[in-house]
């Protein structure tokens, strides 16, 4: 993991293949290091859940997670051994006192670390990596909570105060992070992994640009045309995507806009699960280990709910008005090789270049 | 007979008359989205309901899981991300209300809403602080709803800001001068904070709860405003413009889980069938 900062060109990796697709068990093979550190560039809504079960089979270890905010994910990669660490702003919790999740167990018997944040200081931290700077300036007064005062794993590495160079003020500010990697569900991509991303766009754009590298799913590869006809939804750039997974359904049981809502009885069952590590470890045999691959989810739960069940939760369109990147397009030299600008042909140009002596004998 | 209500609707309710028209409103998942919404629906048609996801300006058509879910993000008026709202909105100074959800809370304001139990040796985690530090820290005003926290002494851990120690302290931490909680709504009654002091006291009292019982909640000697408001009971539109938007939290928590199980039976039982039905 780099640690905010500038650095020297060259040092950072880029993703320049062509194409990059490939199964996200592949993805995780080559790309994720047991021990490295790792953010979601998804927050609660589009989690990149077929990479976590991808993730979690391929029994990589001792992770490091910067969670923004979510529902299951945490809960699945503590149970899983994945991880080892969390910093963490938001885990949403079901049942109340009645129910001790897998990170409550984890954190009993010592088998995860954490750090507290809230959710604009950890995602200012993404941002501040994002944009190879060593720390960033967060909002007053939180030095006297304990999301401060109290430090977690990362220590000192987390906040501190600073004097305001212009007004003499002290200011409270983090650090900036750039984790290893990100996981992150699209829409759609190219093959090339651009990926555009819409809807409630929480913390995509920083968690995406904060790491080394991300692995990209989508609903749909697309042409690269489609790409090129609406950049503005591009937020994970090609260079810094390592791996294209094609995966329908890729964010289920949460939701994605434009192709389906949350599914809250399937997330039923897995809240149920959560209070005993015999059922989350069924729950995980059932829908992790018992597949291999994001179709073979769907087979079971297919298999499970009815076909039906799915086709419940696709969204209907609410379309957006597309934006028009038009312009007249007017070439340099028309239909007939002539330059309105210049008002001459290629030829001309060629002989008044030849008379103000600037061509040169090769 | 009057207008049938549960508790957690009349919180609702009353919630939503803290909601003044033409406000930016930054609202939190549950009680608080069903009373922004209903503030909306009816006294406050012109507030502008903010959430941290990056969503302005949303007009929710039923209660959010969470505060990005499908139900939100149906035509919204300005999608900027998280970073944006917590800096051009929150930290400029356009928030007016913050409305959030309490599960731990002093006499000065102040939340938890990370762990229970001995900070040695936690019971419990919480959500973790979200974005109610920074929302609570800077908006003009905060209103926190309480279903089934409860009020400490001492915070098990101090997530959100509110008055901090009382008095000016709040504002000599560096949060904008005159801002902080201005209300606590919970199932018994309506709590304010004293100018001077910042210490909170009861304010008003819901119909059918007593003054004592309510103390006996409060581990500070709790000061009583004079004369008490009496909570005004919602009107049956009023009800059912919430039971309408928020089934899920008319009925309450424990309530709505069992609802959910019997869903998850039915599809499962049903499903099975199918599939017997294929396979004789």
């Amino acid at each position: 993991m780099y640690e905010g900062g500038s650095r020297s060109e060259g040092a950072v990796k880029k993703f320049m293949d062509q194409d990059k697709r490939m199964s996200g068990a592949e993805a995780v093979a080559r790309f994720v290091n047991d021990g490295e550190s790792f953010v979601f560039a998804n927050c609660l809504t589009g989690m990149p859940l077929a990479l976590v079960h991808d993730l979690i089979r391929s029994g990589k270890k001792n992770l490091m997670l910067f969670q923004q905010g979510g529902i299951e994910e945490v809960d699945l990669l503590i149970s899983a051994g994945s991880i080892d660490r969390l910093a963490v702003a938001y885990n949403f919790r079901m049942g109340g006192k009645r129910v001790t999740p897998p990170l409550d167990r984890a954190l009993k018997e010592g088998r995860l670390q954490v750090e507290e944040l809230t959710n604009f200081t950890l995602l200012a931290m993404m941002k501040a990596g994002a944009m190879g700077y060593p720390f960033m300036p967060v909002l007053r007064g939180m030095q006297v909570t304990d999301v401060v005062k109290k430090q977690g794993f990362l220590g000192r590495e987390c906040f501190q105060e600073v004097k305001d160079p212009f007004g003499g003020e002290d200011v409270l500010v983090v650090k900036g992070y750039s984790p290893d990697f990100a996981l992150m569900h699209v829409q759609r991509a190219d093959k090339a992994g651009n990926g555009q991303l819409w809807g409630a766009m929480i913390n995509s754009k920083w968690a995406a640009l904060a790491p080394e590298r991300i692995i990209l799913s989508a609903e749909e590869i697309v042409d690269t045309d489609v790409i090129l006809s609406a950049p503005h939804l591009t937020i994970a750039p090609a260079h810094k995507v390592c791996a294209v997974v094609h995966c329908p359904w890729g964010a289920h049981p949460s939701e994605l806009a434009g192709f389906y809502d949350y599914d809250m009885v399937f997330r039923a069952l897995y809240f149920a699960s959560l209070n005993s590590p015999e059922a989350m470890k069924g729950w995980m045999d059932e829908w992790i280990h018992g597949v291999t691959d994001r179709k073979g989810y769907l087979e079971r739960y297919a298999g499970k709910f009815g076909k039906e069940a799915l086709e419940a939760i696709k969204a209907k369109p609410f379309k957006s008005v597309p934006a028009d990147y038009g312009y007249s397009f007017a070439p340099n030299w028309d239909e007939k090789g002539y330059s309105d600008k210049f008002g001459m042909n290629l030829d001309e140009l060629a002989q008044f270049m030849e008379e103000k002596g600037i061509l040169r004998e090769g | 007979m009057g207008v049938r209500y549960t508790l957690d609707e009349l919180i609702v309710f009353r919630a939503a008359q803290e909601i003044r028209d033409g406000e930016i409103v930054v609202i939190g998942q549950g009680i608080p989205m069903a009373a922004g919404v209903l503030a909306r629906k009816t006294h406050a048609p012109n507030s502008l309901i903010v959430t941290e996801a990056g969503l302005v300006g949303i007009d929710p058509f039923k209660v959010p899981l969470h505060i990005a879910d499908t139900s939100c993000t149906r035509g919204y008026s300005y999608g900027c991300d998280m970073f944006d709202i917590f800096t051009t909105l929150v930290n400029r100074g356009y928030v007016d209300v913050a409305f959030l959800g309490v599960g731990q809370i002093d006499k000065y304001g102040n939340v938890n809403s990370s762990y229970i139990g001995n900070p040695e040796d936690y019971e419990m985690r919480l959500t973790g602080a979200g974005g109610a530090p920074e929302f609570a820290g800077h908006s003009k005003r905060s209103v926190y709803t309480m279903s089934g926290g409860e009020f400490v002494e001492k915070l098990d851990y101090f997530t959100t800001p509110g008055y901090v120690d009382g008095g000016h302290s709040r504002y000599e931490a560096g949060m904008p001068e005159g801002s902080g909680p201005s209300a606590l709504i919970t199932t018994k009654g309506v709590f304010k904070f004293d100018e001077q002091t910042k210490e909170m006291y009861l304010a008003g009292i819901h119909p059918g709860a007593t003054v004592e019982e309510i103390r006996e909640q409060v581990p500070w000697d709790l000061k009583l405003a004079d004369p008490l408001e009496v909570t005004r009971l919602p009107s049956e539109e009023e009800v059912r413009i919430i039971r309408t938007f928020a089934p899920d939290i008319s009925v309450g928590r424990s309530l709505y889980v069992e609802l959910l199980t019997r869903r998850v039976l039915d599809v499962l039982s049903k499903a099975a069938e199918r599939k017997e039905g294929v396979q004789t």
